[in-house]
């Protein structure tokens, strides 16, 4: 049933995250968990395959997982939502409403090919659809007439365009329809649940306000340029220059004022110290949105601790102790050209190693170089989660998970970008659940 | 007597002077040729009597003003070889510091104030210089030297009239060389040179500027009366310049010829003429006189070679000497 | 305090300088008896003597030249140049010789002499008679140039210029010679390049030599009633120039205009103009402006002439123009 608004709990959509810079689009691996499933904010709910690395994506909240609309195999562009944390098991699963979307119900069309009303004349912006020549559901060829539109000289046919089927139309004759508001769908496969709607029920969700359809004449004349204030003809920057008195530049750089914007903002040039009031007084811009200052913290599950088989025969069979096993498993995952100082947190101490490139652990060495990893092993405290925010160096938390491990790195944007996140933290959490495939 | 040993003294000093400009000119020459010297240099050679026969009526404190062609100029009123050559190299160690070359050679010490690149440029100076004498009660005296070519720069004439006005102890010294630049007196100064000094009132001499002891006593006897209040004086000395107006310009054949050059040189100089006289008077031997010229040429020699080696003014002192404290 | 012409100051500044050092003499034309056409030196001759106050034929480069000559060899005079626009004549002498000697004898011949004339127009004089020429000697190495705009300038600056071991010269504007202005009785010497702010202010520099000192001043009280604050800075000295002053102001205020009574064009506005943009280039809120006498010879008539001089209104308007931020020019 539909959700109600006013109940204070607000569904949560899922949706594809930003994999990588280059990346719009992710493949769904596999669903770790099934439409209905109880699940707890930050459970892993699927796997997705980037170009590099299969990664998980966790739950935003807690709640049950409804709504699921892609399945394991397909791609997803990104930000397209793929499901849904509700209060309870049964929702329908669709969507949460697009905050732009007006018309109720907008979203139960079906998809195909939209057919509008077309431009009939020079100084025409509706039509009148005068009839239907085809019902909803019937099968059309490209050439067939759909319906009939009277303009001012005569009545005109409208051809269906392409093979198909009619999957709805989205007026009723004798409505006046907007020159290119959707008038009709044409599916490829028969439709099941054919419409018809009339234009006043909204239609297809409108086209976003204020473009002029296309063709249209625009009769108005382009409102006048506000005629600037005082006379001089003061030249708009030449060329993408700024003109502006050599004292007002410097209080400008002084005070981290920028004149682009006054410039943008079409103020009179050239600047003068006075115009540097104006500059202050301007909202500031919203700050462009960096992905890349966000800190990142990416979590993997390890369905086993391998590790802890593999200490112990390690110990015996080579000599290593665990710490500086742990150091190698993580300097490796980073796949560095040369030597990696990783730091090993555990039980309180610290220790830091020197881990050669190569996957010989008997070759990890104690240092005091800084680190250019941390590894916290938590394994066998009660800590289960953490979010302890990025540091200067990346860090990578291993904490014990109801079986197995969970291992969540946190680091700096700057310190690693994406891709080197997901692979340090994919390589990792390889190798902590097999040990055995570092070593081949 | 003691009179006749001072004048002999007198004499010798008049020679040796003499030679010492030939000698420095010659120097001089050597050295603008073989491209050591910088700038311009201007050659006494030939008017040496001029100079020295004026300047030995001169004391310390009497002043003289020069030319162009002032290094007879500078060495008849005492100046030494070392400090000349330095200048002219644009050495530190020169009478200016380096600053003034040879056009603008001024040795203070000895009453030179200078001499001037621009022609006539510096009769209003020693006009000036004998004003202050008056106003002030002194009893030196300016010689003012300048060249048949300078007749025709206005400035004399208005400083004549006022020498002539107020009765200042300046004696005008002409040294008419016959020419001026490239071009005969006659050709570019119009009537007598002396009524121009005569027009004023100004007593004028003319005296043959290649007989050194002709010129001494006239000098002699004007300087006196110009000390007591007589002046101003003009004096025309007819002479001649062996070498182009500038060391390295036109070939002189252009505008002279050999053989009046050959005529001054061989039967006029002045030091050729004195050394004669002195010969014959039982001044001095043949070989004392060549002792001194030896004696001179070493001199000389040893200060070029001292002004070669000097070291030029240090850089920061470009900027110096713009403004006096 | 007593108020006395500029005639007058300079007067009693001469005649205190020849009273403290009896080397100093004047020699000109119609110096003695007459006091000269505008009558400053009146009455000199009579205290000093015509040995010591010299009537010279009308020869400038002469007198001039036998004025070098003098100073040069011990003494200290004080040339009389009826009109700055003879200037012209004097030229080999002032800037060949005696701007020259210092330099050329390695520091030991010095020119201890003061050339005295004059600048302005608007007297009806005509083209000949009526030029402020301070840029062409102040061009000159060697040479100090002093523009007294007062009566108190004219006395101070011309002690300072006799007992100055260099050549100076002197421009007193002609059309002043008849003005007021408190004089101390007490001896005072005004020092070269010290500027003087005549006028504290926040928004606009103006400064302004000589003539146009009055100019400004005119022109910053009427801005005042505009709301604009003006600075007035008298440099009385072009060579040597106080800096300091003029930047320590634009700094304050932002915004200069420089007015001469010189020509627009290549004059002493271009040359402070150029040191300013060099100096206080970051502080600028607006260009400097230079204002001179219009690039003409200067007309006869009364209805031409007065137009060609920079006069309060102009520069109250340009004031304007540059605290309004307007363009005086195209950018």
């Amino acid at each position: 049933m539909p959700h109600d608004e006013t109940s204070g709990f607000r569904p949560h959509d899922v949706t594809m995250p930003q994999l990588g810079m280059a990346q719009d689009a992710g493949k769904i691996v596999s669903w770790l968990k099934s439409p209905g499933d109880a699940v707890s904010r930050g459970d892993a709910l699927f796997e997705v395959e980037t170009d590099k690395a299969v990664m998980e994506v966790e739950s935003p909240a807690d709640g049950f997982l409804t709504g699921v609309s892609y399945g394991e195999g397909e791609d997803v562009p990104v930000g397209q939502v793929i499901a849904r944390i509700s209060d309870s098991a049964e929702d329908d699963g669709a969507p949460a409403p697009e905050p732009a979307a007006t018309g109720k119900a907008s979203d139960a069309l079906p998809e195909g090919h939209t057919v509008t009303m077309p431009q009939l004349g020079m100084a025409q912006d509706t039509g009148l659809l005068v009839n239907w020549l085809k019902a909803p559901g019937d099968e059309v060829a490209a050439d067939d007439i759909l319906f009939e539109v009277e303009t001012d000289k005569s009545t005109m046919e409208v051809e269906a365009g392409r093979k198909g089927f009619l999957a709805a139309t989205l007026a009723e004759a004798g409505e006046e329809v907007p020159v290119g508001d959707p008038v009709a769908i044409i599916s490829d496969a028969r439709p099941e649940a054919p419409v018809a709607r009339s234009a006043k029920d909204g239609g297809a969700p409108p086209a976003p306000a204020a473009p002029v359809p296309a063709g249209k004449d625009t009769t108005e004349a382009p409102a006048k340029p506000a005629a600037a204030a005082p006379a001089p003809k003061a030249p708009s920057a030449r060329g993408g220059r700024i003109l502006a008195s050599p004292k007002a530049r410097r209080l400008a750089l002084e005070q981290g004022l920028d004149l682009n914007r006054l410039a943008e903002a079409g103020h009179p040039q050239p600047f003068h110290v006075a115009d540097l009031e104006v500059l202050r007084t301007m909202p500031s811009p919203a700050p462009a949105s960096a992905p890349s200052e966000t800190p990142r913290r990416l979590t993997a599950t390890c369905a086993v601790d391998g590790l802890s088989a593999f200490v112990p025969w390690a110990a015996e069979t080579q000599g290593l102790a665990p710490d500086a096993i742990l150091a190698g498993l993580a300097g490796a995952s980073l796949g560095a050209d040369g030597s990696v100082t990783v730091v090993v947190e555990r039980l309180g101490l610290t220790r830091s190693f020197s881990v050669p490139p190569g996957r010989s652990l008997s070759a990890v060495a104690e240092t005091d170089d800084a680190p250019a990893l941390i590894v916290r092993d938590l394994r066998g405290t009660p800590i289960s989660t953490v979010a302890l925010g990025s540091e200067q160096t990346p860090v990578l938390t291993v904490t014990d998970a109801a079986a197995g491990l969970v291992i969540t790195l946190e680091c700096a944007a700057s310190a690693l970008d994406a891709t080197a996140a997901i692979r340090l933290l994919t390589e990792f959490a390889g190798r902590m659940e097999q040990p055995l495939r570092h070593l081949l | 007597m003691a009179k006749a040993k001072t004048n002999t003294e007198d004499y010798l000093r008049m020679y040796r002077q003499m030679v010492r400009i030939r000698t420095f000119e010659d120097n001089a020459n050597q050295l603008y040729l073989s491209a050591k010297m910088p700038g311009l240099t201007h050659m006494y050679s030939g008017e040496e009597a001029v100079a020295v026969g004026i300047c030995e009526a001169l004391t310390d404190d009497d002043r003289i003003t020069s030319t162009h062609r002032g290094h007879g100029h500078c060495v008849a009123k005492g100046a030494e070889f070392r400090e000349m050559f330095c200048e002219l190299l644009g050495k530190e160690e020169g009478y200016c510091r380096g600053k003034g070359g040879s056009m603008h050679i001024a040795d203070q010490s000895h009453g030179n104030l200078g001499a001037n690149a621009i022609v006539g440029g510096s009769m209003g100076i020693a006009t000036g210089s004998a004003l202050r004498a008056k106003l002030q009660g002194k009893d030196d005296v300016t010689v003012c030297f300048f060249g048949d070519g300078a007749t025709a720069q206005g400035l004399w004439y208005e400083v004549m009239n006022m020498a002539a006005l107020w009765n200042l102890p300046v004696i005008y010294a002409c040294e008419n060389n016959g020419y001026s630049e490239y071009t005969k007196t006659e050709e570019i100064a119009a009537g007598s040179i002396m009524a121009r000094a005569e027009a004023f009132g100004i007593e004028s001499h003319q005296v043959d500027g290649q007989d050194v002891m002709a010129v001494n006593d006239l000098t002699r006897k004007l300087v006196d009366r110009a000390r007591k209040g007589e002046g101003p004086f003009f004096m025309e000395l007819m002479t001649y310049r062996y070498h182009g107006h500038h060391v390295g310009d036109i070939n002189r054949e252009y505008y002279r010829s050999k053989d009046e050059e050959k005529d001054w040189k061989e039967n006029k100089d002045p030091i050729i003429r004195f050394r004669a006289w002195l010969v014959s008077e039982g001044i001095a031997t043949e070989e004392e006189i060549e002792a001194m010229n030896a004696e001179i040429e070493k001199d000389a020699t040893e200060a070029v070679a001292y002004a070669e080696k000097a070291p030029y003014p240090p850089a920061n002192e470009v900027d110096m000497h713009v403004y006096a404290d | 305090m007593r108020e006395i012409t500029l005639s007058q100051a300079v007067n009693e500044a001469l005649a205190e300088e020849m009273r403290r050092d009896e080397t100093v003499f004047i020699l000109g034309e119609d110096v003695a008896e007459a006091g000269t056409p505008f009558k400053v030196l009146s009455g000199l001759v009579e205290e000093f003597g015509t040995d010591r106050v010299l009537d010279t034929p009308i020869s400038e480069p002469g007198f001039v030249g036998i004025a070098v000559g003098a100073a040069m060899t011990g003494a200290r005079p004080v040339v009389d140049l009826m009109f700055g626009d003879f200037i012209y004549l004097v030229m080999d002498q002032l800037c060949n010789q005696a701007a020259k000697q210092h330099y050329m004898s390695g520091g030991k011949l010095t020119v201890p002499m003061v050339l005295r004339t004059n600048l302005g127009a608007t007297r009806r004089s005509a083209a000949q008679h009526s030029q402020s020429l301070q840029a062409l000697v102040a061009h000159i190495p060697g040479l100090k140039v002093a523009l007294p705009s007062s009566a108190y300038e004219a006395k101070g600056l011309m002690k300072t210029a006799i007992r100055d071991n260099n050549p100076v010269v002197i421009f007193e504007d002609k059309l002043m010679y008849q003005d007021k202005a408190p004089v101390p009785e007490e001896e005072y010497l005004i020092p070269f390049g010290v500027a003087n702010v005549k006028r504290e202010g926040r928004d606009i520099t103006l400064i302004a030599t000589s003539s146009m000192v009055q100019v400004a001043e005119k022109a910053a009280a009427m801005l005042e009633k505009e709301g604009i604050d003006a600075e007035v800075i008298d440099p009385r000295t072009i060579v040597p120039l106080d800096e300091a002053t003029l930047l320590d102001s634009v700094k304050k205020t932002s915004r200069a205009i420089v007015i001469d009574e010189g020509h627009q064009s290549y004059g002493v506005t271009a040359e402070i103009a150029a040191r300013l943009n060099e100096k206080a280039f970051y502080h600028l809120d607006a260009p400097v402006l230079r204002m001179g006498a219009m690039d003409v010879p200067v007309p006869f008539s009364p209805a031409l002439e007065d137009l060609t001089v920079p006069t309060p209104e102009a520069v109250v308007e340009n004031a304007r123009k540059l605290c309004a931020g307007e363009l005086i020019h195209a950018a």
